[in-house]
C-alpha cells in the first residue's frame, strides 16, 4: 500500500516520550545516603533506571526509579550481605537503564543548572558510544538519562526532574510502513517469532536487554541474536528487523528507545531503510496485536554521521505543568513530627 | 487517634518475635500457608504471570525466614481505569449477587461479588474484633502528600522560568497534552490511575497479604484516601487500613488479612465439593480472584485458565 507511495505519502516518525515514575523508597534512601554519607558534597551519582516493555496496553511502561536505584551506602566497605544489585539481575521487569543523578544542596543551586549543557553532555556520550561501538556490547546505553534533583531535607519535600536525551535526526525518519506484528507476518513467522522473543525474555542473561535482532530466515524460521551479530545475519541471508523494549503503548508512536536506536543503525551500519520491530507484551508474554513491525527511511546529511558533529538534543521531560520540575512532599510519611502526631 | 490499631500492631510483633513461623501445612484445613508453600506458590505465580517478580525490599527490613531474594512479590504500574465505586453501581443495577456467601456450589467464582465477611470462628485465626477501625481514624492518619495545607513547605516553582526553548518544538516528539492543557485528549493517550500491588507473607494471620501504591494520572503519588476510591466500598473503610509496608519505605493502603484464612478455607472447601482437589501452588491465583472482589478495578494479572488441581471425580 503505502510501500509504492512516493514522498508525499510518507509522515514523520513520531515518538511517545518516555515517562518517568519515582517510587517513594528512592526518596527515602536519597535522604539517608545524603545524611549518612554524603553531606554536601555535590557530585553527580551514577543511578540505574528500570524499565520494562509495554504490558498493559491502556497504559505505557515507565522508567522507575526505586530504591535500588541508588548506589548502596557501604558501597566502599566490604558488606557481608548480598547487594541488592546482584539479587535482581535477570528480573525481567527491571530491565536496568544508566543514569545519572545531580543532587543540589539549595534551590538557587537547583534552578542555576544549565540543563542544556547538562543533556548535551549526556546525549554526547551516548553519540560517543554509538561511534566506538559500546552499544553493541551494552545496549541500553543508549538509553542514558538524568535526574536533576533538589532535596529540602528538612521540610522532606523534592524538586525534580527527568531527561531522557534523544539525539534529532535531521531531516526527521518518514514512516513507509507501521502496523500490527501480526498483520505483516506469516502464521509460521508469526508463532516462531513468539517462541524466540518469549525466550529471550525468560533467559536470565538477555531478559534485560532491551536492544536485539530479530533475524527471520527464508524457512520463516526466527530467531533473535545480539546487535554484535549484524554482519553474521545478514551475511547467512535473513531479513533483519531491529527489535527492541518498546514502553509506548500507541498505535502508531514507537516509544522513544527508538529514536537513538535509529540514530545507531544510521551511524553505525549506514542503512537508510530501516525495518524495526516494536516489542510489546501481554500479562508478560509477547504480544504481536500490540507490538508493531515498521519501516522507516533516514536521510541525513553526510556530515551528521562524522564524530565532531554533534546533532541537536531533545529530552526534558513535559511535566504537568509543562517545562517544570515535579515537586513531591513526603512531610506526612518521612517528618517524624507529624508522624508521631498521627500516631497518637 | 489509631491507638487501638497501633496496639493490635504491637501486640502482633510481639507474637511474630516469640513464635515460630509456620512450617506444616494447613492449607485445606485452615486456608493459611507455610512459609515453604507461600514460596511455592510465589513461585508458579511468577512463572504463569511474569508481570509479577520477586523482590528483596529494604535489606534492613528483611526476613530472615525468607529467601532475601524472595522477600515478596510485586506488580508495577498496573492500570485502573475506573473508580471501584461507579463500577459497583453497575454491577449492581445488573442484578449482580455476592456469591462467597452463596450456598451454591460455585457462588465464589464471581469476581465483582462483593464477598460479605461471614462469621466463621475459628479460634486459630485472630479475630477482626480485636482490630475495631473506625472509620475516619484510619483514613485520616496521612493526608496529602502533594500540596494541601502544607503549601508553604514546598518550594515555590510558580516562578520557575525556563527558556522558552528548553523544551523545543520537535517535529518527531509527541506532543504531549499536559504541554497544551486547553485542547481536548485527542491525542489517543489515556490517562489513567496506575498501581503497583505487592504481596507480602504475614507471619501473624499466616497468609498473603496485599499491598496498594497509587499513582495519579500525572503519575504522582496518590494519597491513600484516594486509593480508597478504588476499594470497593464494602471494604474502603473496614478491611483497609494504612500502614508500613513490611519490606518498603513509607505507608502504604493493605487488605487487612484478619479474615484471609477464613475466606480461603470458604473457597477450598467449595472446590473439595465439586470434586476438585485444590493444589497448593494455586493458592495464589485463588486468592488474587478473591482480592479482585476487593479491588475490582485494578486490573492486575492473575490468569487463572489452567486447572486448579487434581480433579478427583
Amino acid at each position: 500500500m503505502e510501500d509504492a507511495d512516493s514522498e508525499k505519502g510518507q509522515k514523520n516518525l513520531i515518538f511517545a516520550p518516555f515517562q518517568s515514575a519515582v517510587d517513594e523508597g528512592f526518596w527515602h534512601k536519597l535522604s539517608s545516603l545524603k545524611l549518612n554519607k554524603l553531606g554536601i558534597d555535590e557530585s553527580p551519582i551514577p543511578i540505574t533506571g528500570f524499565y520494562a516493555p509495554c504490558s498493559h496496553h491502556q497504559v505505557p511502561s515507565r522508567l522507575t526509579l526505586l530504591a535500588e536505584s541508588l548506589p548502596s551506602e557501604e558501597d566502599q566497605e566490604q558488606s557481608s550481605s548480598v547487594p541488592s544489585a546482584t539479587l535482581n539481575q535477570g528480573n525481567r521487569n527491571r530491565c536496568p537503564v544508566p543514569g545519572i543523578l545531580y543532587n543540589t544542596n539549595t534551590l538557587e543551586g537547583f534552578q542555576a543548572l544549565d540543563k542544556k549543557s547538562l543533556i548535551n553532555t549526556e546525549a554526547k556520550k551516548i553519540w560517543d558510544d554509538i561511534h566506538t561501538g559500546k552499544v553493541e556490547e551494552s545496549s541500553s546505553l543508549l538509553l542514558r538519562f538524568i535526574v536533576i534533583s533538589f532535596a529540602e531535607l528538612k521540610k522532606w519535600s523534592f524538586c525534580y526532574w527527568f531527561a531522557f536525551p534523544g539525539l534529532v535526526l535531521d531531516p526527521p525518519a518518514r514512516v513507509v510502513s507501521l502496523r500490527p506484528a501480526s498483520q505483516c507476518l506469516s502464521s509460521e513467522q508469526a508463532e516462531s517469532l513468539s517462541a524466540a522473543c518469549n525466550e529471550w525474555r525468560n533467559t536470565s542473561l538477555t531478559t534485560g536487554v532491551s536492544f536485539f535482532l530479530v533475524c527471520i530466515a527464508l524457512n520463516s524460521h526466527v530467531t533473535i541474536r545480539h546487535l554484535a551479530d549484524l554482519e553474521a545475519c545478514k551475511n547467512d541471508g535473513h531479513k533483519v528487523l531491529f527489535g527492541f523494549y518498546d514502553p509506548s503503548n500507541l498505535p502508531s508512536n514507537p516509544g522513544w528507545p527508538l529514536r537513538n536506536y535509529l540514530a545507531y543503525i544510521c551511524i553505525r551500519w549506514g542503512l537508510e531503510k530501516v525495518h524495526f520491530l516494536c516489542y510489546r507484551e501481554t500479562r508478560g508474554f509477547v504480544d504481536l496485536g500490540l507490538s508493531l513491525i515498521g519501516e522507516a527511511l533516514i536521510s541525513v546529511s553526510p556530515e551528521w554521521k562524522t564524530r565532531e558533529c554533534m546533532p541537536k538534543v531533545v529530552g526534558w521531560e513535559h511535566n504537568k505543568g509543562g517545562a517544570k520540575p515535579n515537586v513531591i512532599s513526603l512531610a506526612k510519611a518521612m517528618d517524624p513530627t507529624s508522624l508521631a502526631i498521627s500516631a497518637a | 487517634m489509631v491507638l487501638k490499631q497501633k496496639f493490635h500492631e504491637a501486640f502482633k510483633g510481639t507474637v511474630e518475635r516469640i513464635t515460630n513461623p509456620r512450617t506444616v501445612s494447613a492449607f485445606k484445613a485452615k486456608g493459611v500457608l507455610s512459609i515453604n508453600e507461600f514460596i511455592l506458590a510465589g513461585d508458579n505465580l511468577v512463572s504463569k504471570c511474569p508481570t509479577w517478580s520477586w523482590e528483596s525490599g529494604e535489606p534492613r527490613k528483611r526476613k530472615p525466614y525468607l529467601p532475601a531474594d524472595k522477600q515478596f512479590l510485586i506488580t508495577r504500574n498496573v492500570p485502573c481505569l475506573r473508580r471501584a465505586a461507579s463500577v459497583e453501581e453497575e454491577y449492581e443495577a445488573a442484578g449482580g449477587e455476592i456469591l462467597l456467601d452463596n450456598e451454591d456450589d460455585d457462588g465464589w467464582l464471581a469476581t465483582h461479588g462483593k464477598p460479605k465477611e461471614s462469621k466463621i470462628d475459628d479460634e486459630n485465626l485472630p479475630s477482626m474484633d480485636t482490630l475495631e477501625i473506625s472509620k475516619k481514624n484510619t483514613i485520616q492518619s496521612i493526608s496529602s502528600y502533594i500540596g494541601g495545607e502544607d503549601e508553604e513547605d514546598i518550594p515555590d516553582i510558580s516562578e520557575f522560568e525556563e527558556p522558552d526553548n528548553l523544551i523545543e518544538t520537535d517535529p518527531a516528539t509527541l506532543q504531549s497534552t499536559y504541554l497544551v492543557a486547553h485542547e481536548p485528549d485527542d491525542d489517543n493517550i489515556v490517562r489513567t490511575r496506575t498501581y503497583d500491588v505487592s504481596i507480602t507473607y504475614d507471619q501473624y494471620y499466616q497468609t498473603p497479604r496485599v499491598w496498594l501504591t497509587g499513582y495519579d494520572e500525572s503519575r504522582m503519588l496518590l494519597q491513600p484516601e484516594l486509593v480508597l476510591e478504588d476499594v470497593s466500598q464494602d471494604h474502603a473503610r473496614k478491611t483497609v487500613t494504612v500502614e508500613d509496608h513490611p519490606h518498603l519505605s513509607g505507608k502504604h493502603a493493605s487488605v487487612h488479612p484478619c479474615r484471609h484464612g477464613a475466606v480461603m478455607k470458604k473457597i477450598i472447601d467449595v472446590l473439595l465439593l465439586r470434586g476438585v482437589e485444590p493444589e497448593v501452588d494455586k493458592y495464589l491465583f485463588l486468592f488474587l480472584k478473591f482480592i479482585a472482589s476487593v479491588i475490582p478495578t485494578i486490573e492486575y494479572d492473575y490468569t487463572l485458565d489452567f486447572d486448579l488441581g487434581s480433579s478427583s471425580s
